[in-house]
């Protein structure tokens, strides 16, 4: 027998030939891909918790570095003659509503928001598709709502349910984050956008900044933010919309 | 002897499990770069600060037409209709301009969510293979240049081999040729780095933790084109490390890299 084609190296090429299957099948076959997907996001996570453990900031800018023009993205406005009702009195009939594994549900209006600690900060928006913006947020941090609202034992998970449908389905637009990037000292519930109130076009009335992630996770027109254990009975269960129908990664730290 | 073993199985797992991983990286990451065909230099990058390379509308499309497409490469703008680009009208989610189109059911999202899972496997292999290398002793035997390889005259000799895509004889034939180990290093320790460092510049969680970042690729706009430029660099290597394979030989090659064993060319014993 030759040295090239001896009984080792069939077995060999054998070997790789199976792994190349294998390897195809991890692609066409959705729940593989689903695992291995969702494994290394998983990875991602616990790495980046790991390194973010001691809650180090995210860079924060001048007030000069703020970016004259900053992209619109995701839906400009929310629909419903209901939506342009709440815009034109400056949603004076609008509550954010806390619910869900708390003890105390919430219901505050803009001003009651307002009158709280606020926080303010001028960060960068890092969007998905490779573009980003230097805004300034004025906001309520969410760790102080979710403590005035005081999380039941099981708490694990906070949803922000918005008022915008995106153009394509039915859907009302929602995202989620786990207790650690909720009680982040940057993340916040932005009312005020560069000075002035927060434009519809960036999800008045209330915008989610979560600076540990990128740009969809900062769901615009935040409506009320229900506070659970899993994820799994929102959507398609994946957490939030462009996880459900876009194959996005949940924890988008990345 | 007329056969040589050239490659031990830590090799030919790593080479086809890194092409593979490459490929995938590639053809995501092209997919991600194709929603904003817009690169930066510097902090801040979006529809309305300059491009250093772009692919742009030129205005609107003659029914039947291809659009028109300007590709500006800093100062200049070369009209590429025709080659490149297609609007996407996404309704009340406004216009996109991408390079080229993708079928929805790729799903952006899902794109780039394979790169980060792919891009995982790079990265560990890359440093389990590195290991290996250094270790195994491999590193200094096969890939680092001997010091015959380096005088003037055999640099000279290896560069006009390469330019009359000749195939090395003799003893040349059984070890790697200057240009070839000078590009698996450069891969190896300068291309995959970059593409691992800038690609970590990108995420928000990483650079929150490690500000140096921004400042050692001038912003995290200019760690994305350099990104880009990496990842081109890396397919330009793809593409000659192919072309030489079909030009020494493929079935050998494939051979030894699977099995293997190599053939040593016969006017080389």
């Amino acid at each position: 027998m030759s040295l090239l084609w001896n009984r080792r190296s069939v077995l060999t090429a054998a070997g790789f030939g199976t792994a190349a299957l294998l390897g195809v099948e991890l692609v066409r076959n959705d729940q593989w891909s689903r695992a291995f997907v969702d494994t290394a996001e998983r990875l991602t996570l616990r790495t980046q918790r790991l390194i973010l453990a001691r809650k180090p900031l995210a860079r924060e800018f001048a007030l000069n570095d703020v970016s004259a023009h900053f992209p619109v993205n995701g839906s400009r406005v929310a629909p419903g003659d209901a939506y342009q009702r709440l815009v034109d009195n400056g949603f004076q009939d609008w509550k954010l509503r806390i619910h869900g594994l708390v003890r105390n549900p919430l219901a505050l209006s803009l001003t009651e928001l307002r009158q709280l600690g606020a926080r303010a900060q001028i960060t960068m928006h890092n969007c998905d598709e490779g573009w980003n913006a230097i805004g300034q947020w004025i906001g309520v941090p969410l760790g102080l709502l979710l403590t005035m609202a005081g999380l039941a034992p099981s708490a694990r998970y906070v949803v922000f349910h918005c008022l915008d449908k995106k153009a394509d389905d039915g859907n009302f637009y929602y995202e989620s984050i786990d207790l650690f990037d909720a009680y982040h000292p940057q993340t916040i519930l932005a009312y005020d956008m560069n000075g002035r109130p927060l434009p519809v076009e960036h999800g008045a009335p209330l915008r989610l900044r979560v600076e540990t992630q990128i740009g969809y996770k900062n769901a615009k027109f935040v409506d009320r933010v229900e506070v659970v254990d899993r994820l799994t009975s929102f959507g398609k269960g994946r957490g939030g919309w462009w996880e459900d129908f876009d194959n996005a990664v949940w924890y988008a730290g990345q | 002897m007329e056969d040589q073993y050239r490659h031990p199985i830590v090799v030919r797992v790593w080479h086809w499990l890194t092409a593979v991983t490459a490929l995938g990286l590639l053809f995501t990451g092209t997919c991600v770069l194709d929603v904003h065909p817009r690169l930066y230099w510097g902090e801040v990058g979006n529809e309305s600060t300059p491009a250093v390379v772009a692919v742009e509308s030129a205005g609107p499309a003659a029914p039947g037409q291809p659009a028109p497409t300007v590709l500006t490469l800093g100062e200049r703008h070369l009209n590429v209709t025709g080659l490149m680009g297609v609007p996407l009208d996404l309704g009340p989610e406004g216009m996109y301009f991408l390079i080229f189109p993708l079928p929805d059911s790729w799903h952006f999202g899902g794109m780039r969510a394979w790169h980060f899972a792919l891009a995982w496997v790079m990265c560990l292999s890359w440093l389990g293979y590195c290991l290996y290398l250094t270790i195994s002793g491999r590193l200094r035997r096969v890939l680092v240049p001997e010091p015959d390889q380096l005088k003037p005259a055999a640099v000279i000799h290896d560069l006009w081999n390469h330019l009359r895509l000749r195939r090395p004889r003799g003893r040349e034939a059984q070890r790697y040729n200057l240009l070839q180990k000078v590009t698996y290093l450069g891969v190896l320790g300068a291309v995959v780095p970059l593409l691992v460092m800038t690609g970590l510049t990108m995420s928000n969680a990483v650079t929150i933790r490690f500000p140096w970042l921004f400042s050692l690729f001038a912003g995290r706009e200019s760690a994305r084109t350099l990104h880009a430029l990496a990842a081109g660099l890396l397919l330009l290597f793809v593409i000659i490390h192919i072309v030489q394979l079909i030009v020494v030989g493929p079935v050998n090659r494939l051979r030894a890299m699977t099995t293997g064993f190599y053939r040593i060319p016969k006017e080389a014993r």
